[in-house]
């Protein structure tokens, strides 16, 4: 499509922007995939309804404020960039678009609130601990705050889990076959911090060496994702000096996560440590792409047969291209079988904040999600981000239908220790 | 009177210098249709607009005088092994293109790949004004402009007159055998075309002819390769629960000719076909048994001829068929050409009024 | 024209009269970008009332209004009218039933073209009309531009697959055309319908013809060194009288645009593709495949191969189907044609089209209908470089008479609407065009119903 950008307004971001809205040809063949089309069935709530809004939004023909609803219904899952023939680099206008939208736009006081609590709560372990602590005080009286606060508690796990201090470094089981440094993840720990310690076990046993840097922090993919560049770009800065270079991978289990810190490069665009943050952000793999391309050492087995329905995480699938990694894993347990959900690529509404701030939307993707995942008759949900583990649970319970979800280095960690 | 055409310019000679509706006639094989049933109209005979303007066998298509006889037609497509897959009746009557256009009723043949409107590509008309208008073309595909090649499909020479047609055609199958089964009850025939129809066996043709004790005969056909028929007959007679008897090759060319020129029907009966589709059949069947008029099920159910007998008024048929739904083309007898329901409301009313502002053809008994 | 949106707020629409300018520039065009035109409003209709009163407020105020699914015409067919209300059918996606007994299904205008067929797999059927946009297309835009697809070849278009429609005429007024039967007594008005871009009212239900599953599907794909060699494959093939449901050919540059999008893995350094199915019976398709085997064979291609595996076929038609946005990858801009020759004429068109390339300096992609002689030639351009535009429509325009003077038409399947108007003329003649116009008038006396589209404004 033909633009005329402000290139020089816009900033460095202006060059990749740009190459996203000229490859995109308005065919349409995006719209099965996104999940606000699908819900709301109106244009401007589809990827390329979208790019014509940002793009006349930067041109200066539409009001930003105009455009704004419209791109912040989007929930960023990438199901578009995964179904466009043209190779739209969706990502590369929407991250970028909210970086540019935020300090020019107009947020309501209940909002900024709101976005305030998430941000400052949310990457930060302690912080998000003491919030549900309150969270579950709070409980009763959820009824009477505003939907999107409300949501963000009922998400909250009753129960939280003990924290677990990490290790520094695990060496590897038997023969060392690579050496890579983890992401532990910040709300991740506290939500679920299994997630990070199956991901530990299995990597040991598969001979990997595993370095967890002490000080790291927040990667800054939330903020990033929702248009927080100054601080995106603290975080990613703060992250980058706490990884060691000297490792083969630096790996990551939940999707948004490594979706983010790949996108380092376009993050720091125009910045000087640039070229640094790019060779980093090449070397981020997600634990499962890593596992499958290692190849497992021995196959795992479960106790009994058990059928297990894999839900992608869009920021693992569309926005990493990780589509085979994570089946040819569970395909690899003995007694797994393998199910595809009904709908698969849609996302199922969780988005990283995006139930915090678009929770009737999110809510009915949830519901969707839930239905279609209960079709499947699956005994197990296996998905690889938190976020989406979040709010399939949930969801699932809403219908009455509480299946345990797990994420897939979990499955695989049960296997080996042969607790399922 | 009849006035005579012999090209393009003569018809519409013929539309603008003629008071009073006029009505093409070539082979008058269907005379419901070249009979004007309420007005007097005058004949307009077009049987010398004759003759195949092109042919390329390695295009799949022809162009042809729309008073071109269907024999001769086949005649020129059977010689590159090619055929009009519509099948069109009456051809040994005399039946011309055009005509077989404007009846817009296709034969047993037609269940493989579909009737005339499924393989009309061209058309050259006369229309109301005295204007020799053409639309489609002589490609296979194309989307240019408005349709009239399809509209001409069933307008009984009241919309136009046509002088010329192209169509595409297929290969002939290379070989052809028939089925032919002990007869079954009326609902077990129904349920068994059905199935016949939803495959996997594609059927050249599948009729279903009446038997003088009121059960239904199942005759299917399959063409193709000549080494597969074998096999394909025996898995064909695997899905209908009656013996069959494999007709021979001569006893199974006699019996299509012979329906594609509705042998079957009484001499003087009123021949009408009425689009169908099954759940329809029992109340039609009904009906048309308790009057004896001869009911013959083609299209796999799709489409219903009838012999109404000659003795019974037309007009009976036509309310019964109008409290049914249902609309019948008769082709011979008084009444017609259609029978029963109309469809197209102000639709119609509005594309007959632009393309016959003055009433030239005679329209009334149509829509 | 504030009276109009105002009237429209009076049928009782709620959020689903749009009016912001965000939902404008959202719809203001479909897939044919090089048109741009925000409509007064977007009634986002999920009714028949809905519609029909919609048109009767256009029509009552002399407002003209244009009818659009998912916005996916490559003719600008649904793009709006300046001053005119856009009646969205995309939620208008309900399959009213299918019945496996009459291979029937009634849908409403905004069902998505896959979902018919994935509605009535269950039954054992499918609907064959595929055009490469099939995921997301509608039924109600197939039947307006006559839609057709990598299998018409055998199957015919989409309006052989129409039986019935039901339609708000311009001035809001319902009428039914045709029925359930594969066969119409009297005019085939739904024919004529069908194809009429919109400018005689808005198909509000369709009852389509559905066929059964193909017991076997046997997809081949050939190598070529040559465009002609290819195309002479496709000569025998249809003098040895097969007949294959589908015969395409993507040439070099195709090839290489949908290798950079969905990477189906075609053979490397094609210079020429041909992929023919054959689908049906299984004694049948293994009887046809053999003959079509030794004819490829003989027929001087590089290496072939041949599959029912549903994986690799799936890759196979998914290069062929992403061909047209795949082309984004290799250039900024470009202008998809459409033109028809005869299919005779097929290797002379494209030797034609190559030099013509070649003269004006501007690349062309090649994928097309082998089989029945449709061209769609991929005009590859950038718009930054002052005067590409130009030259590529100039070329565009250039292969639209190449395909008229050969005999064929200017549009096989994405229909006239806005972008090729001005080449009508060039293939009927005024009597043709006026008598046309006459038909339009005569349902639409008004002029409200698309104006602008299939038929350019008369000059005054």
């Amino acid at each position: 499509m033909r633009h005329a950008l402000p290139m020089a307004q816009i900033g460095p971001q202006a060059e990749p922007m740009a190459r996203a809205i000229g490859a995109c040809v308005h065919c349409g063949f995006c719209l099965p995939s996104c999940p606000t089309y699908v819900e709301l069935g109106e244009e401007m709530d589809s990827p390329r309804g979208r790019i014509i809004l940002m793009k006349e939004a930067l041109e200066g023909t539409i009001e930003l404020e105009a455009a704004l609803p419209h791109v912040d219904r989007c929930l960023g899952c990438l199901a578009c960039v995964s179904a466009c023939p043209s190779g739209v680099q969706y990502g590369e206008l929407l991250t970028p678009f909210r970086a540019y939208a935020e300090p020019r736009r107009k947020r309501g006081v209940l909002e900024r609130v709101q976005r305030r609590l998430v941000l400052q709560t949310l990457p930060y372990p302690r912080r998000l601990r003491l919030a549900a602590r309150a969270a579950r005080l709070a409980r009763p009286v959820a009824r009477v705050l505003p939907t999107s606060l409300a949501t963000m508690l009922r998400l909250l796990p009753r129960e939280l889990p003990a924290a677990q201090p990490l290790p520094h470094i695990v060496p590897a089981e038997g023969e060392r076959r690579a050496r890579v440094a983890l992401l532990a993840g910040c709300a991740q720990q506290v939500l679920d911090p299994d997630i990070t310690a199956a991901a530990i076990r299995v990597l040991a046993r598969n001979g990997v060496e595993v370095v967890i840097p002490a000080d790291q922090g927040c990667c800054g993919a939330l903020a990033s994702h929702t248009g927080a560049a100054a601080q995106a770009r603290a975080h990613a800065r703060a992250t980058m000096a706490a990884f060691p270079r000297d490792v083969d991978a630096v790996i990551t289990t939940a999707a948004g996560c490594g979706s983010g810190m790949q996108e380092y490069g376009t993050l720091l665009l125009g910045e000087p440590d640039h070229d640094d943050a790019a060779q980093f952000a090449g070397g981020v793999v997600d634990v499962c792409a890593f596992l499958a391309e290692l190849g497992l050492r021995e196959a795992p087995a479960t106790r009994a047969p058990v059928t297990v329905a894999y839900q992608d995480a869009c920021h693992l699938a569309h926005a990493q291209g990780v589509h085979s990694a994570p089946r040819q894993l569970l395909d690899a347990i003995v007694g797994v079988t393998l199910i595809e959900v009904p709908e698969a690529e849609l996302c199922c509404g969780s988005a990283g904040t995006y139930n915090v701030e678009q929770p009737e939307i999110a809510a009915a993707l949830g519901r969707r999600k839930a239905v279609n995942l209960s079709a499947t008759g699956a005994h197990v949900v296996a998905s690889g981000n938190i976020g989406c583990m979040t709010q399939i649970s949930t969801h699932l319970s809403e219908l009455g239908h509480d299946l345990p979800v797990l994420h897939t280095i979990q499955l695989l960690d049960r296997a080996y220790a042969r607790t399922m | 009177m009849t006035l005579v055409a012999a090209s393009a310019a003569d018809v519409r000679e013929a539309v603008l210098s003629t008071d009073g509706p006029l009505l093409p006639v070539a082979g008058a094989t269907k005379p419901a249709l070249s009979t004007a049933q309420d007005t007097a109209a005058t004949p307009l005979d077009v049987s010398a607009l004759r003759g195949i303007t092109s042919y390329d066998p390695a295009e799949l298509t022809f162009t042809a005088r729309a008073g071109t006889p269907v024999r001769e037609a086949a005649a020129a497509l059977a010689e590159h092994g090619q055929y009009l897959p519509f099948d069109p009746p009456l051809a040994d009557a005399g039946a011309t293109l055009g005509g077989a256009v404007a009846a817009g009723v296709s034969g047993s043949g037609a269940f493989r790949h579909g009737g005339v409107r499924d393989f009309i590509i061209g058309v050259r008309l006369v229309d109301g004004t005295g204007s020799l208008i053409a639309g489609g073309g002589q490609v296979v595909k194309n989307a240019a402009g408005f349709d009239l090649p399809k509209l001409m499909v069933g307008s009984a020479g009241r919309l136009g007159v046509l002088t010329e047609l192209s169509f595409k055609v297929f290969p002939h199958p290379r070989a052809t055998t028939t089925l032919s089964f002990e007869p079954l009850g009326r609902d077990a025939a129904l349920a068994t075309v059905a199935r016949l129809a939803r495959g996997p066996v594609a059927l050249d043709a599948l009729d279903v002819e009446p038997t003088p004790d009121g059960s239904r005969r199942i005759l299917a056909r399959i063409g193709g390769d000549p080494a597969a028929l074998d096999a394909r007959a025996v898995r064909l007679a695997s899905y209908v629960e009656a013996p069959h008897e494999r007709l021979a090759p001569d006893e199974e060319t006699a019996l299509w000719r012979d329906t594609g020129e509705l042998r079957w029907a009484a001499p003087g009966a009123l021949v009408a076909r009425i689009p169908v589709t099954a759940p329809a059949i029992p109340m039609l069947d009904a009906f048309l048994a308790a009057h004896r008029a001869a009911a013959r099920w083609t299209l796999g159910a799709n489409a219903v001829w009838v012999a109404w007998p000659a003795e019974l008024p037309p007009r009976e048929l036509g309310d019964a068929l109008a409290g049914l739904g249902l609309t019948a083309v008769a082709l011979t007898g008084t009444g017609g050409p259609l029978l029963g329901a109309r469809r197209g409301g102000a639709f119609a009313a509005r594309v007959r009024g632009a393309l016959d502002p003055d009433g030239r053809f005679a329209g009334a008994d149509l829509a | 024209m504030n009276d109009v949106v105002a009237a429209l707020g009076g049928i009782g629409l709620g959020d689903r009269l749009l009016t912001g300018p965000a939902a404008l520039a959202a719809f203001s065009s479909d897939a044919q970008t090089a048109f741009q035109q925000r409509a007064i409003a977007v009634v986002v209709a999920e009714t028949v009332g809905e519609v029909q009163a919609a048109v009767r407020v256009c029509h009552a105020a002399g407002v003209p209004f244009v009818a659009r699914g998912s916005g996916t015409s490559l003719s600008g067919g649904s793009l709006p009218v300046e001053g005119g209300v856009l009646i969205a059918l995309n939620r208008m996606n309900r399959v009213l039933r299918v019945d496996a007994d009459t291979r029937t299904a009634v849908v409403e205008p905004g069902v998505i073209n896959l979902d018919v067929t994935r509605a009535a797999t269950p039954h054992g059927l499918y609907y064959a009309p595929d055009p490469s946009s099939q995921s997301i297309c509608t039924i109600g835009g197939n039947i307006a531009f006559n839609s057709g697809g990598a299998h018409c070849l055998l199957h015919g278009m989409t309006s052989n697959h129409v039986l019935g429609v039901r339609v708000v005429l311009p001035d809001g007024e319902l009428a039914e055309l045709g029925g359930p039967s594969a066969e119409t007594p009297g005019p085939d008005w739904t024919g004529l319908f069908c194809g009429s871009e919109g400018l005689f009212g808005i198909v509000v239900e369709a009852t389509l013809r559905l066929m059964p599953v193909p017991e076997a599907v046997r997809t081949s794909l050939a190598v070529y060194d040559s465009l002609e060699a290819a195309g002479d494959a496709v000569a025998q093939i249809v003098r040895a009288g097969l007949l294959p449901v589908a015969l395409e050919i993507m040439d070099a540059l195709a090839i290489e645009a949908a290798e950079a999008s969905v990477k189906p893995g075609y053979p490397p350094g094609a210079t020429a593709l041909l992929i023919v199915e054959l689908e049906g019976e299984r004694d049948v398709v293994d009887a046809d495949a053999a003959r079509l085997d030794a004819l490829l064979t003989a027929s001087g291609a590089r290496e072939f191969l041949a599959t029912e595996d549903l994986d690799e076929r799936a890759l196979i038609w998914k290069g062929r189907k992403a061909a047209f946005s795949a082309v984004g990858w290799l250039a900024p801009d470009y202008i998809v044609q459409d033109g028809v020759v005869p299919r005779t004429r097929l290797g002379e068109a494209l030797v034609e089209i190559g030099r013509m390339s070649e003269e004006s300096g501007i690349r062309v992609a090649n994928v097309f209908h082998a089989g029945d002689g449709n061209l769609h030639p991929l005009i590859l351009f950038d718009s930054a470089v002052p005067g590409e535009l130009e030259r590529a429509e100039r070329l565009g325009g250039d292969i639209l008479r190449l395909c008229i003077a050969l005999g064929g038409s200017i549009t096989g399947e994405h229909g006239v609407g806005i972008e090729k108007r001005e080449y009508l003329p060039l293939m009927y003649a005024p009597d043709d065009l006026a008598a046309m116009r006459r038909l339009r008038d005569g349902v639409d006396p008004a002029g409200l119903a698309n104006p602008g589209k299939m038929l350019a404004p008369e000059a005054a």
